[in-house]
């Protein structure tokens, strides 16, 4: 089919080139949005992974602590007044007057005559800090 | 043609945009139902998600221990774990049966048998101990076996087993304080339990990312008794020895300090172990010291010297015809006890030798009215106030209810019920110069460490008063009917009872006696006042009074009390301002 006269026999077609600039510059964006998006889920899967350690160190510390607790009670019922008597009676235990010689004294021994009766030490303490 | 071609390019230039008209339908539709969902059931969906992922994890309060004054633990928490199985994880029960068995104290069969179920949670055995159950999870995980999970918890131990049962009490199962000082305080002792909301994943495991309010748990507070521990053990090494040579129903010992009103030492016996509290009877529960009430005998006599001496009614000098141990009045033959013969008595050997008479006559004087002020005046009729749950009043009945013979009758601590508290006060008021004090049972709380201020009810009688009864009381001991309550180096004042056991049916019991003994010491400057109290010794009538059974005890109680405070033993100088017990400690 011809022509009709009046167009221009060497009309340029509509030009589709790519802008590369332009292409680039999106691009660059959207691997710099997908760049945030992986540090994003990275940073979350950190998060996750710090949560989880932190769970286990919690439980560990629970752990240890009620473990701990076991071993308080379990020294404060073996050293209780009940069990340290009967060991007392059961003659495991003794208690053995200490030697006037094993006694080092910072301060000279009381006599007597002072307070006319021998006193124990912690009733001294508690007459001086009355 | 031209209206055809028209069409088509109208048909075909629009195809596109028809295509993208749909296709913005769509998205238009799909955002829209996005806006519906996150906007419009926002809540529906937020509370199902949290429903479905969300928790509110329990965070527990520690339950604050109990120590005496001097920080020796008496009650604390071990942790103890709840095993529990789950049968979808259990692959071969019989394998876990017999890693897990020898943990649980569990025969492998019996326990091959409840794992054999496939049911998400039961039971194994609860209150496993920490070490135990560590012990197991370990032989569980080296065999890769699962099935078996623990859940955290605590119980409550009392390391000293029998001893002050009835102060402490203990707690149920789900911790809360049932008796003692455990009931009394539970409210500060239990804490108040926080919260966390928290998220799980599938696996029911929290994801920490998730974590949201958090209410941190607030313990419970520490609570420091004024219980000394070395007293409490004399007094209950001294109850095990009466109970084991008389044999009584019952027996009860209290000391306090009588200048503050604390509680030094309280035992009962019998007595339960609060370990196993569900072992104990009844009647191993009951705290006889301020849930049980008796009629006190001679030791009531007090209420009525000090009573007349404060009125001005008489004076400690006053002379009482005893009608020489045979009163008729109201007709009927008020007696005086073993057959005493007494002629005219001062008001202060009228307490010195106990008599029944000389009592009823001094009350007399008083009148119903004035007297039974006094009776109200000492405590009795009302509650101590002590800490305690479960404490009574006692009964004391008004004069509008009196007879003729009541007034004769009170006098010598009959027709009159009290509770061994309110007894041991009445003794200590006089101790404390006629000031009456509630009793006292917390020292301190968390570490707030000071002194333990006076409480003071009451001022019954004035000092001097107090001082004339003080006089008479240490008489009693010297020279009286409590001779066997004397403790070498001390000074000690005190007043014997003895009262027949009230028949449930009516009347009193034929033989069968209450015995006890309150007194104080050193009672030139006083520091423990005391009650013994035994309920019914197997001994024969004519040895069962409290001059004879409790007061011994109360002198070897008093005697290793001394010691272990490191009292000073009375120089000859302080004891010349007694002169009776003076001369008794010479004889000696």
């Amino acid at each position: 089919m011809n022509r009709p006269l009046s167009q221009p026999s060497n009309r340029r077609r509509t030009n589709n080139g790519i802008e590369i600039p332009l292409l680039a510059q999106w691009l660059v964006v959207f691997f710099l949005i997908g760049l945030l998006g992986l540090f994003f889920v990275y940073l979350k899967n950190q998060q996750h992974a710090i949560g989880e350690q932190t769970r286990l160190v919690e439980a560990k510390i629970n752990e240890l602590h009620a473990h701990h607790d076991a071993l308080i009670a379990k020294v404060t019922a073996l050293t209780s007044r009940g069990a340290l008597q009967k060991r007392l009676d059961e003659k495991y235990l003794d208690l053995v007057p200490i030697a006037e010689t094993a006694i080092a004294r910072t301060t000279p021994a009381r006599t007597l005559g002072e307070e006319r009766t021998m006193r124990t030490a912690s009733l001294r303490r508690n007459l001086e800090t009355d | 043609m031209a209206v055809q071609k028209t069409f088509t390019s109208i048909v075909l230039g629009n195809r596109i945009g028809i295509v993208c008209f749909f296709v913005a339908l769509v998205f238009t539709f799909f955002a829209l139902r996005l806006v519906d969902l996150q906007v419009g059931g926002h809540e529906k969906f937020s509370r199902l998600a949290a429903e479905k992922h969300g928790v509110k994890q329990p965070i527990l309060a520690e339950r604050g221990n109990i120590f005496d004054r001097h920080g020796e633990v008496l009650a604390v928490n071990v942790p103890v774990r709840t095993v529990y199985a789950d049968g979808t994880h259990i692959k071969d029960p019989l394998l876990l049966a017999h890693v897990a068995a020898p943990f649980l104290g569990i025969l492998e069969k019996e326990l091959a048998l409840k794992l054999a179920s496939k049911r998400a949670y039961f039971v194994i055995r609860s209150g496993v101990s920490e070490l135990e159950a560590a012990g197991m999870m370990k032989a569980l995980e080296e065999s890769k076996l699962t099935g078996l999970y623990l859940q955290p918890g605590s119980e409550r131990s009392y390391p000293n087993g029998k001893m002050l049962s009835h102060v402490l009490g203990f707690v149920d199962h789900t911790g809360h304080g049932i008796d003692g000082v455990e009931h009394f305080f539970d409210s500060e002792l239990a804490g108040r339990d926080g919260y966390r909301r928290i998220e799980h994943d599938r696996k029911g495991l929290e994801i920490v990312l998730y974590r949201g309010q958090e209410e941190r748990a607030i313990h419970g507070t520490p609570l420091y008794l004024t219980i000394d521990m070395g007293l409490q053990a004399i007094v209950e090494k001294q109850l095990d020895i009466a109970m084991a040579t008389y044999k009584p129903a019952g027996a009860t010992a209290i000391l306090v300090d009588p200048t503050t009103g604390e509680v030094l030492a309280m035992a009962s016996r019998p007595n339960y172990d609060p370990n196993h509290y569900s072992d104990a009877t009844p009647q191993e529960l009951r705290n006889r010291a301020v849930t049980d009430m008796y009629e006190p005998g001679s030791i009531f006599k007090i209420v009525a010297a000090a009573g007349a001496i404060n009125e001005g009614v008489l004076s400690e000098k006053s002379t009482i015809f005893c009608e020489h141990g045979s009163f008729y009045y109201g007709g009927k033959i008020l007696h005086d006890a073993r057959g005493d013969y007494f002629g005219d008595l001062s008001v202060r050997d009228v307490l010195v030798h106990s008599s029944n008479i000389g009592a009823a006559k001094i009350a007399m004087k008083m009148g119903d009215k004035k007297y039974y002020e006094y009776v109200r005046r000492f405590g009795f009729g009302d509650k101590t106030n002590i800490p305690l749950p479960g404490e009574i009043s006692g009964l004391v009945n008004p004069p509008a209810r009196w007879d003729k013979l009541t007034i004769t009758r009170m006098a010598m601590g009959h027709a009159i019920a009290a509770t061994p508290m309110q007894v041991v006060m009445e003794v200590a008021a006089i101790a404390n110069d006629g000031k009456l004090l509630i009793p006292q049972l917390i020292h301190h709380r968390n570490l707030e460490k000071g002194r333990v201020e006076p409480l003071v009810r009451r001022e019954i009688i004035s000092s001097n008063v107090a001082q004339s009864i003080n006089g008479a009381l240490i008489d009693v001991v010297a020279r009286g009917t409590a001779q066997h309550a004397k403790i070498d180096g001390y000074l000690v004042a005190g007043k014997t009872g003895t009262a027949q056991k009230i028949n449930p049916h009516g009347g009193y019991l034929e033989g069968r006696y209450i015995v006890s003994f309150a007194g104080y010491f050193p009672a030139d400057h006083p520091r423990i006042a005391g009650l013994v109290v035994i309920d019914d010794a197997r001994i024969g009538s004519m040895a069962n009074f409290g001059g004879l059974v409790a007061a011994p005890i109360f002198s070897k109680i008093g005697e290793a009390a001394a010691r272990y405070l490191d009292l000073l033993p009375v120089s000859t100088d302080d004891a010349k301002v007694f002169p009776s017990a003076l001369d008794s400690m010479n004889h000696e």
